[in-house]
Protein backbone atom coordinates (compact mmCIF):
# COMPACT_ATOMS: atom_id res chain seq x y z
CA UNK A 1 0.00 0.00 0.00
CA UNK A 2 1.37 3.04 -1.26
CA UNK A 3 2.01 5.91 1.81
CA UNK A 4 -0.14 9.19 0.64
CA UNK A 5 2.06 12.48 1.18
CA UNK A 6 1.16 14.32 4.31
CA UNK A 7 2.12 17.00 5.49
CA UNK A 8 4.55 15.54 8.35
CA UNK A 9 6.42 14.12 4.85
CA UNK A 10 7.13 17.40 3.28
CA UNK A 11 8.10 19.21 6.56
CA UNK A 12 10.63 16.38 7.40
CA UNK A 13 11.76 16.95 3.44
CA UNK A 14 11.83 20.37 3.81
CA UNK A 15 14.57 20.07 7.10
CA UNK A 16 16.20 16.75 4.71
CA UNK A 17 16.87 19.45 2.12
CA UNK A 18 17.90 22.79 4.64
CA UNK A 19 20.16 20.36 6.43
CA UNK A 20 21.68 19.19 3.28
CA UNK A 21 22.09 22.60 2.25
CA UNK A 22 23.49 23.83 5.62
CA UNK A 23 26.02 20.85 5.10
CA UNK A 24 27.28 21.89 2.22
CA UNK A 25 27.68 25.78 2.94
CA UNK A 26 30.09 24.35 5.56
CA UNK A 27 31.38 21.39 3.62
CA UNK A 28 32.48 24.57 0.87
CA UNK A 29 33.36 26.80 3.77
CA UNK A 30 35.95 24.07 4.73
CA UNK A 31 36.89 23.80 0.77
CA UNK A 32 37.35 27.53 0.69
CA UNK A 33 39.71 27.27 3.89
CA UNK A 34 41.30 24.54 2.77
CA UNK A 35 42.67 26.49 -0.52
CA UNK A 36 42.91 29.35 1.12
CA UNK A 37 45.93 28.43 3.26
CA UNK A 38 47.15 26.32 0.05
CA UNK A 39 47.21 29.17 -1.75
CA UNK A 40 49.02 31.02 0.97
CA UNK A 41 51.31 28.19 1.17
CA UNK A 42 51.82 28.52 -2.90
CA UNK A 43 52.71 32.38 -2.08
CA UNK A 44 55.15 31.48 0.49
CA UNK A 45 56.99 28.61 -1.71
CA UNK A 46 56.91 30.87 -4.29
CA UNK A 47 58.99 33.65 -2.65
CA UNK A 48 61.53 30.75 -1.40
CA UNK A 49 61.54 29.96 -4.98
CA UNK A 50 61.86 33.25 -6.40
CA UNK A 51 64.62 33.91 -3.84
CA UNK A 52 66.49 31.11 -4.78
CA UNK A 53 66.43 30.97 -8.36
CA UNK A 54 66.45 35.37 -8.82
CA UNK A 55 69.81 34.90 -10.70
CA UNK A 56 67.94 32.39 -13.07
CA UNK A 57 64.56 35.12 -13.66
CA UNK A 58 67.08 37.78 -14.35
CA UNK A 59 69.28 35.68 -17.18
CA UNK A 60 67.35 33.43 -18.54
CA UNK A 61 63.92 35.28 -20.09
CA UNK A 62 61.93 32.02 -21.08
CA UNK A 63 62.29 31.14 -17.81
CA UNK A 64 61.08 35.13 -16.26
CA UNK A 65 58.12 34.43 -18.42
CA UNK A 66 57.43 31.39 -16.66
CA UNK A 67 57.79 32.32 -13.43
CA UNK A 68 55.56 35.60 -14.39
CA UNK A 69 52.69 33.83 -15.54
CA UNK A 70 52.74 31.82 -12.31
CA UNK A 71 52.44 34.58 -10.27
CA UNK A 72 49.82 35.94 -12.32
CA UNK A 73 47.45 33.09 -11.76
CA UNK A 74 47.51 33.10 -8.67
CA UNK A 75 46.84 36.75 -7.98
CA UNK A 76 50.52 38.06 -7.37
CA UNK A 77 51.46 40.78 -9.90
CA UNK A 78 55.33 41.12 -9.42
CA UNK A 79 55.13 44.12 -11.71
CA UNK A 80 52.32 45.97 -10.22
CA UNK A 81 54.50 47.98 -7.68
CA UNK A 82 58.31 49.02 -7.82
CA UNK A 83 58.13 48.58 -4.21
CA UNK A 84 55.84 45.58 -3.88
CA UNK A 85 57.35 42.72 -2.24
CA UNK A 86 57.59 40.62 -5.01
CA UNK A 87 58.98 42.58 -7.88
CA UNK A 88 61.65 43.49 -5.08
CA UNK A 89 62.18 39.38 -4.77
CA UNK A 90 62.53 39.37 -8.72
CA UNK A 91 64.70 42.09 -8.93
CA UNK A 92 62.37 42.75 -11.92
CA UNK A 93 61.17 46.24 -10.97
CA UNK A 94 64.63 47.60 -12.24
CA UNK A 95 64.91 45.81 -15.26
CA UNK A 96 61.17 46.80 -16.78
CA UNK A 97 62.14 50.77 -15.72
CA UNK A 98 65.39 50.37 -17.82
CA UNK A 99 63.47 48.19 -20.53
CA UNK A 100 61.01 51.10 -20.91
CA UNK A 101 63.17 54.01 -20.60
CA UNK A 102 64.57 52.29 -23.68
CA UNK A 103 62.01 51.68 -25.41
CA UNK A 104 60.48 55.12 -25.27
CA UNK A 105 63.71 56.51 -26.40
CA UNK A 106 64.31 54.29 -29.64
CA UNK A 107 60.56 55.00 -30.23
CA UNK A 108 61.04 58.90 -29.84
CA UNK A 109 64.29 58.88 -31.88
CA UNK A 110 62.36 57.23 -34.83
CA UNK A 111 59.05 58.92 -34.46
CA UNK A 112 59.85 61.68 -37.30
CA UNK A 113 61.13 58.89 -39.60
CA UNK A 114 58.23 56.22 -39.07
CA UNK A 115 55.13 58.47 -37.95
CA UNK A 116 55.48 56.51 -34.53
CA UNK A 117 54.80 53.26 -36.05
CA UNK A 118 57.81 50.38 -35.34
CA UNK A 119 57.64 46.91 -35.64
CA UNK A 120 57.71 44.68 -32.49
CA UNK A 121 60.62 42.66 -34.42
CA UNK A 122 62.30 45.84 -35.03
CA UNK A 123 61.89 46.62 -32.11
CA UNK A 124 63.70 43.60 -30.38
CA UNK A 125 66.20 44.17 -32.84
CA UNK A 126 67.22 47.29 -31.90
CA UNK A 127 66.87 46.70 -27.94
CA UNK A 128 69.17 43.83 -28.46
CA UNK A 129 71.87 45.93 -30.81
CA UNK A 130 71.88 48.72 -28.22
CA UNK A 131 71.40 46.96 -24.61
CA UNK A 132 75.33 46.12 -22.73
CA UNK A 133 76.74 43.03 -23.80
CA UNK A 134 75.91 40.46 -20.84
CA UNK A 135 72.96 42.36 -19.77
CA UNK A 136 69.61 40.59 -19.55
CA UNK A 137 68.13 38.74 -22.33
CA UNK A 138 64.93 40.83 -23.64
CA UNK A 139 62.05 38.74 -25.45
CA UNK A 140 58.81 39.82 -26.92
CA UNK A 141 56.73 39.19 -23.69
CA UNK A 142 59.29 41.78 -21.62
CA UNK A 143 58.22 44.33 -24.23
CA UNK A 144 54.88 43.71 -24.01
CA UNK A 145 54.77 43.81 -20.37
CA UNK A 146 56.73 46.89 -20.38
CA UNK A 147 54.42 48.96 -22.59
CA UNK A 148 51.24 47.98 -20.52
CA UNK A 149 53.28 49.25 -17.66
CA UNK A 150 53.67 52.89 -19.72
CA UNK A 151 49.98 53.09 -19.92
CA UNK A 152 50.03 55.63 -16.91
CA UNK A 153 52.09 58.09 -19.28
CA UNK A 154 49.35 58.27 -21.10
CA UNK A 155 52.17 58.94 -24.44
CA UNK A 156 50.03 55.88 -26.41
CA UNK A 157 52.16 53.16 -26.35
CA UNK A 158 50.27 50.07 -27.29
CA UNK A 159 50.71 47.50 -29.55
CA UNK A 160 48.62 47.11 -32.62
CA UNK A 161 48.19 44.53 -35.28
CA UNK A 162 47.65 44.89 -38.67
CA UNK A 163 46.80 41.36 -40.71
CA UNK A 164 50.43 38.92 -39.13
CA UNK A 165 52.37 42.24 -38.40
CA UNK A 166 52.72 43.17 -34.82
CA UNK A 167 53.14 47.05 -34.44
CA UNK A 168 54.01 48.99 -31.46
CA UNK A 169 52.50 52.37 -31.49
CA UNK A 170 53.78 55.34 -29.31
CA UNK A 171 51.40 58.01 -30.62
CA UNK A 172 48.18 58.80 -28.97
CA UNK A 173 46.40 58.51 -32.31
CA UNK A 174 43.30 56.47 -33.41
CA UNK A 175 43.69 54.95 -36.75
CA UNK A 176 40.36 54.41 -38.02
CA UNK A 177 39.18 51.32 -39.94
CA UNK A 178 40.09 52.47 -43.37
CA UNK A 179 43.70 53.01 -42.98
CA UNK A 180 44.02 49.88 -40.88
CA UNK A 181 42.82 48.02 -43.61
CA UNK A 182 45.02 50.02 -46.20
CA UNK A 183 48.21 49.14 -43.24
CA UNK A 184 47.20 44.82 -43.63
CA UNK A 185 46.85 45.28 -47.08
CA UNK A 186 50.20 46.54 -47.48
CA UNK A 187 51.76 44.40 -44.37
CA UNK A 188 53.65 41.86 -47.14
CA UNK A 189 54.96 44.12 -49.48
CA UNK A 190 55.33 47.68 -47.53
CA UNK A 191 53.83 49.45 -50.22
CA UNK A 192 50.61 50.40 -52.35
CA UNK A 193 49.25 52.64 -54.71
CA UNK A 194 45.76 54.11 -54.82
CA UNK A 195 44.63 51.66 -57.78
CA UNK A 196 45.94 48.52 -54.89
CA UNK A 197 43.22 49.94 -52.65
CA UNK A 198 40.56 50.82 -55.11
CA UNK A 199 40.99 47.23 -56.44
CA UNK A 200 41.07 45.44 -53.30
CA UNK A 201 37.95 47.39 -51.38
CA UNK A 202 36.50 49.24 -53.94
CA UNK A 203 36.05 52.51 -52.51
CA UNK A 204 35.11 55.39 -54.40
CA UNK A 205 38.53 58.35 -54.95
CA UNK A 206 37.63 60.69 -52.21
CA UNK A 207 37.52 58.15 -49.90
CA UNK A 208 41.22 56.56 -50.90
CA UNK A 209 42.40 60.33 -50.97
CA UNK A 210 41.60 60.93 -47.74
CA UNK A 211 42.75 58.00 -46.31
CA UNK A 212 46.26 58.47 -47.71
CA UNK A 213 46.44 62.09 -47.25
CA UNK A 214 45.88 60.63 -43.44
CA UNK A 215 48.32 58.33 -43.61
CA UNK A 216 51.06 61.10 -45.42
CA UNK A 217 50.18 63.51 -42.79
CA UNK A 218 50.48 61.29 -39.91
CA UNK A 219 53.72 60.27 -41.48
CA UNK A 220 52.94 56.58 -41.47
CA UNK A 221 53.67 56.58 -45.29
CA UNK A 222 56.15 58.17 -47.26
CA UNK A 223 55.55 58.49 -51.21
CA UNK A 224 57.71 57.41 -54.02
CA UNK A 225 56.97 59.09 -57.59
CA UNK A 226 59.46 56.78 -59.64
CA UNK A 227 56.33 56.59 -61.49
CA UNK A 228 54.65 60.04 -61.74
CA UNK A 229 51.46 58.79 -63.27
CA UNK A 230 50.82 55.94 -60.11
CA UNK A 231 52.87 57.11 -56.79
CA UNK A 232 53.48 54.58 -54.81
CA UNK A 233 52.88 54.98 -51.13
CA UNK A 234 55.52 52.97 -48.66
CA UNK A 235 55.20 52.18 -44.73
CA UNK A 236 58.35 52.83 -42.81
CA UNK A 237 57.62 50.87 -40.20
CA UNK A 238 57.07 47.56 -42.54
CA UNK A 239 59.98 48.84 -44.79
CA UNK A 240 62.81 48.83 -42.31
CA UNK A 241 62.10 45.19 -40.63
CA UNK A 242 61.41 43.90 -44.35
CA UNK A 243 65.07 45.58 -45.28
CA UNK A 244 66.62 43.89 -42.72
CA UNK A 245 65.55 40.13 -43.70
CA UNK A 246 66.50 41.08 -47.07
CA UNK A 247 69.94 42.24 -45.50
CA UNK A 248 70.22 38.75 -43.83
CA UNK A 249 68.49 36.97 -47.22
CA UNK A 250 71.59 38.49 -49.30
CA UNK A 251 74.31 37.85 -46.62
CA UNK A 252 73.50 34.00 -46.98
CA UNK B 1 84.70 43.59 -35.93
CA UNK B 2 87.50 43.53 -33.87
CA UNK B 3 89.74 45.47 -36.20
CA UNK B 4 87.30 48.95 -35.72
CA UNK B 5 90.33 51.28 -34.50
CA UNK B 6 90.67 55.18 -35.42
CA UNK B 7 92.10 54.49 -38.38
CA UNK B 8 90.22 55.79 -41.54
CA UNK B 9 88.92 52.63 -43.37
CA UNK B 10 89.12 52.79 -46.86
CA UNK B 11 86.40 50.27 -47.48
CA UNK B 12 83.72 50.60 -49.39
CA UNK B 13 80.66 53.59 -47.93
CA UNK B 14 78.56 51.63 -45.43
CA UNK B 15 74.84 53.22 -46.33
CA UNK B 16 72.05 53.29 -44.11
CA UNK B 17 69.44 51.29 -44.22
CA UNK B 18 67.13 54.08 -45.53
CA UNK B 19 69.15 54.57 -48.67
CA UNK B 20 67.41 51.51 -49.79
CA UNK B 21 63.67 53.18 -49.27
CA UNK B 22 62.46 54.26 -52.46
CA UNK B 23 60.60 56.86 -51.50
CA UNK B 24 63.68 58.62 -49.86
CA UNK B 25 63.96 60.23 -53.41
CA UNK B 26 60.83 61.64 -53.36
CA UNK B 27 60.36 64.75 -51.91
CA UNK B 28 58.09 64.32 -49.63
CA UNK B 29 54.86 65.93 -49.44
CA UNK B 30 54.20 66.15 -45.80
CA UNK B 31 56.01 68.96 -44.14
CA UNK B 32 57.38 67.10 -41.35
CA UNK B 33 58.26 64.25 -43.42
CA UNK B 34 60.43 66.23 -45.72
CA UNK B 35 61.94 68.00 -42.36
CA UNK B 36 63.06 64.73 -41.18
CA UNK B 37 63.92 63.37 -44.75
CA UNK B 38 66.30 66.48 -45.39
CA UNK B 39 67.89 65.85 -41.94
CA UNK B 40 68.72 62.24 -43.23
CA UNK B 41 70.27 63.17 -46.77
CA UNK B 42 72.35 65.98 -45.31
CA UNK B 43 73.53 63.73 -42.59
CA UNK B 44 74.01 60.78 -45.69
CA UNK B 45 75.89 63.37 -47.70
CA UNK B 46 78.25 64.61 -45.45
CA UNK B 47 79.13 61.57 -44.13
CA UNK B 48 79.75 60.15 -48.26
CA UNK B 49 81.95 62.82 -48.73
CA UNK B 50 83.81 62.82 -45.76
CA UNK B 51 84.30 59.22 -46.10
CA UNK B 52 85.63 59.27 -49.96
CA UNK B 53 87.50 62.83 -48.81
CA UNK B 54 85.12 64.86 -51.75
CA UNK B 55 84.74 68.11 -51.59
CA UNK B 56 82.74 69.67 -54.48
CA UNK B 57 79.53 68.78 -55.60
CA UNK B 58 78.30 69.87 -59.21
CA UNK B 59 74.81 69.39 -59.06
CA UNK B 60 73.99 68.59 -62.79
CA UNK B 61 76.52 65.75 -62.77
CA UNK B 62 76.27 64.26 -59.54
CA UNK B 63 72.48 63.75 -59.72
CA UNK B 64 73.40 60.11 -62.16
CA UNK B 65 76.02 58.94 -59.29
CA UNK B 66 75.94 57.47 -56.06
CA UNK B 67 74.63 58.68 -53.32
CA UNK B 68 71.85 60.63 -55.44
CA UNK B 69 71.73 57.50 -57.52
CA UNK B 70 70.60 54.08 -56.13
CA UNK B 71 71.58 51.76 -58.88
CA UNK B 72 70.11 48.96 -56.88
CA UNK B 73 66.30 50.10 -56.46
CA UNK B 74 66.73 52.19 -59.63
CA UNK B 75 66.21 55.54 -58.02
CA UNK B 76 67.96 58.98 -58.18
CA UNK B 77 67.38 62.52 -56.66
CA UNK B 78 66.12 65.44 -58.73
CA UNK B 79 68.24 68.43 -59.49
CA UNK B 80 65.94 70.84 -57.78
CA UNK B 81 65.14 68.88 -54.63
CA UNK B 82 69.25 68.33 -54.40
CA UNK B 83 69.69 72.35 -55.08
CA UNK B 84 67.02 72.19 -51.62
CA UNK B 85 69.31 70.04 -49.41
CA UNK B 86 72.27 72.11 -50.65
CA UNK B 87 70.89 75.41 -49.67
CA UNK B 88 69.79 73.68 -46.19
CA UNK B 89 73.78 72.40 -45.63
CA UNK B 90 75.04 76.09 -46.77
CA UNK B 91 72.35 77.38 -44.25
CA UNK B 92 74.30 74.53 -41.84
CA UNK B 93 77.74 75.92 -42.73
CA UNK B 94 78.38 72.88 -44.03
CA UNK B 95 78.55 74.32 -47.65
CA UNK B 96 79.03 76.80 -50.01
CA UNK B 97 77.84 78.01 -53.30
CA UNK B 98 80.64 78.40 -56.12
CA UNK B 99 80.35 79.67 -59.44
CA UNK B 100 77.90 81.93 -60.66
CA UNK B 101 76.19 84.22 -58.66
CA UNK B 102 72.91 82.83 -57.94
CA UNK B 103 73.03 79.67 -60.35
CA UNK B 104 73.36 77.30 -57.47
CA UNK B 105 75.10 74.77 -60.39
CA UNK B 106 77.51 73.47 -58.18
CA UNK B 107 78.57 73.83 -54.41
CA UNK B 108 81.73 72.54 -52.05
CA UNK B 109 80.84 70.39 -49.16
CA UNK B 110 82.42 71.37 -46.18
CA UNK B 111 82.46 67.97 -44.14
CA UNK B 112 84.84 69.72 -41.83
CA UNK B 113 84.42 73.22 -41.18
CA UNK B 114 86.95 75.62 -42.57
CA UNK B 115 88.31 77.06 -38.83
CA UNK B 116 88.80 73.34 -38.53
CA UNK B 117 91.01 72.77 -41.17
CA UNK B 118 93.02 76.05 -40.42
CA UNK B 119 93.87 74.65 -36.82
CA UNK B 120 95.19 71.44 -38.41
CA UNK B 121 96.96 73.67 -40.65
CA UNK B 122 98.12 76.28 -37.62
CA UNK B 123 99.25 73.10 -35.21
CA UNK B 124 101.41 71.30 -38.07
CA UNK B 125 103.59 74.41 -39.28
CA UNK B 126 103.97 75.14 -35.50
CA UNK B 127 105.30 71.41 -34.71
CA UNK B 128 107.59 71.57 -37.68
CA UNK B 129 108.55 75.43 -36.95
CA UNK B 130 107.81 76.92 -40.01
CA UNK B 131 106.36 80.19 -38.98
CA UNK B 132 107.65 82.86 -40.38
CA UNK B 133 108.36 81.03 -43.59
CA UNK B 134 106.79 81.84 -46.76
CA UNK B 135 105.02 78.88 -47.88
CA UNK B 136 103.69 77.85 -51.19
CA UNK B 137 99.80 76.81 -51.06
CA UNK B 138 100.87 73.83 -53.45
CA UNK B 139 103.71 72.95 -51.21
CA UNK B 140 101.01 72.89 -48.41
CA UNK B 141 98.32 70.97 -50.28
CA UNK B 142 100.59 68.43 -52.31
CA UNK B 143 104.17 69.02 -50.72
CA UNK B 144 106.32 65.74 -49.61
CA UNK B 145 106.63 67.75 -45.69
CA UNK B 146 102.29 66.90 -45.82
CA UNK B 147 102.06 63.46 -46.51
CA UNK B 148 100.04 61.77 -44.00
CA UNK B 149 98.74 65.27 -42.58
CA UNK B 150 94.68 65.32 -42.48
CA UNK B 151 94.66 68.17 -44.71
CA UNK B 152 97.45 66.97 -47.47
CA UNK B 153 95.45 66.87 -50.55
CA UNK B 154 93.20 69.15 -49.91
CA UNK B 155 91.25 70.64 -52.62
CA UNK B 156 92.26 74.17 -53.31
CA UNK B 157 89.25 76.07 -52.60
CA UNK B 158 88.85 74.83 -49.36
CA UNK B 159 91.97 74.62 -48.70
CA UNK B 160 91.96 78.73 -49.90
CA UNK B 161 89.02 79.33 -47.18
CA UNK B 162 91.16 78.00 -44.06
CA UNK B 163 93.82 79.90 -45.23
CA UNK B 164 91.47 83.04 -45.07
CA UNK B 165 90.60 82.41 -41.86
CA UNK B 166 94.16 81.76 -40.54
CA UNK B 167 94.66 85.49 -42.34
CA UNK B 168 91.34 86.74 -40.65
CA UNK B 169 92.72 85.95 -37.08
CA UNK B 170 96.23 87.65 -37.68
CA UNK B 171 97.94 83.85 -37.85
CA UNK B 172 98.77 84.08 -41.43
CA UNK B 173 99.44 86.61 -44.58
CA UNK B 174 98.90 85.36 -47.96
CA UNK B 175 100.58 86.32 -51.00
CA UNK B 176 98.86 86.57 -54.33
CA UNK B 177 100.61 84.81 -57.13
CA UNK B 178 99.60 84.48 -60.94
CA UNK B 179 96.89 81.75 -59.82
CA UNK B 180 95.73 79.97 -56.12
CA UNK B 181 98.56 77.50 -56.81
CA UNK B 182 101.33 79.93 -56.42
CA UNK B 183 100.04 81.59 -54.15
CA UNK B 184 102.23 82.58 -50.84
CA UNK B 185 101.46 82.37 -47.58
CA UNK B 186 103.61 83.24 -44.42
CA UNK B 187 102.16 82.07 -40.65
CA UNK B 188 103.20 83.63 -37.29
CA UNK B 189 102.67 82.92 -34.01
Amino acid sequence: MRRAVGIGGLRRKEAERLAMSKKGTELSQREIEKLREQIAMMKDNLEDFVREHQRDIRNNPAFRVKVQRMCQLIGVDPLSSRKSYMSELLGVGDFYCELGIQIIDICVATRSINGGLMDLDELLRRLIRRRLKGSEPVVEDDIRRTISQLKPLKGGYKIVCFGKRKMVQSVAREMNSDQAKVMTLAQYTCKFTMEDVRVAFGWDEDRIHSCVDDMLRSGIVWMDEYNEAYPEYWVMAFFSQLNSTLTMANAE
Amino acid sequence: MSNTTAVPTPGAFQFPEIYNFPPLFTRQPNESTWQEQRRQWCDLILAYYRHNRLYSLTLAEAITEPPFTNRQIHRSLRVDVLRELVDDLVKQGNASWTGAKNAKDSCLVLWRKPEVWASMIYQWANERGLFNTVLTVFELANGDDTVGQEFHNLDSVTLRRALDVLQSQGKAQLFVGTSDEDMGVKLFA
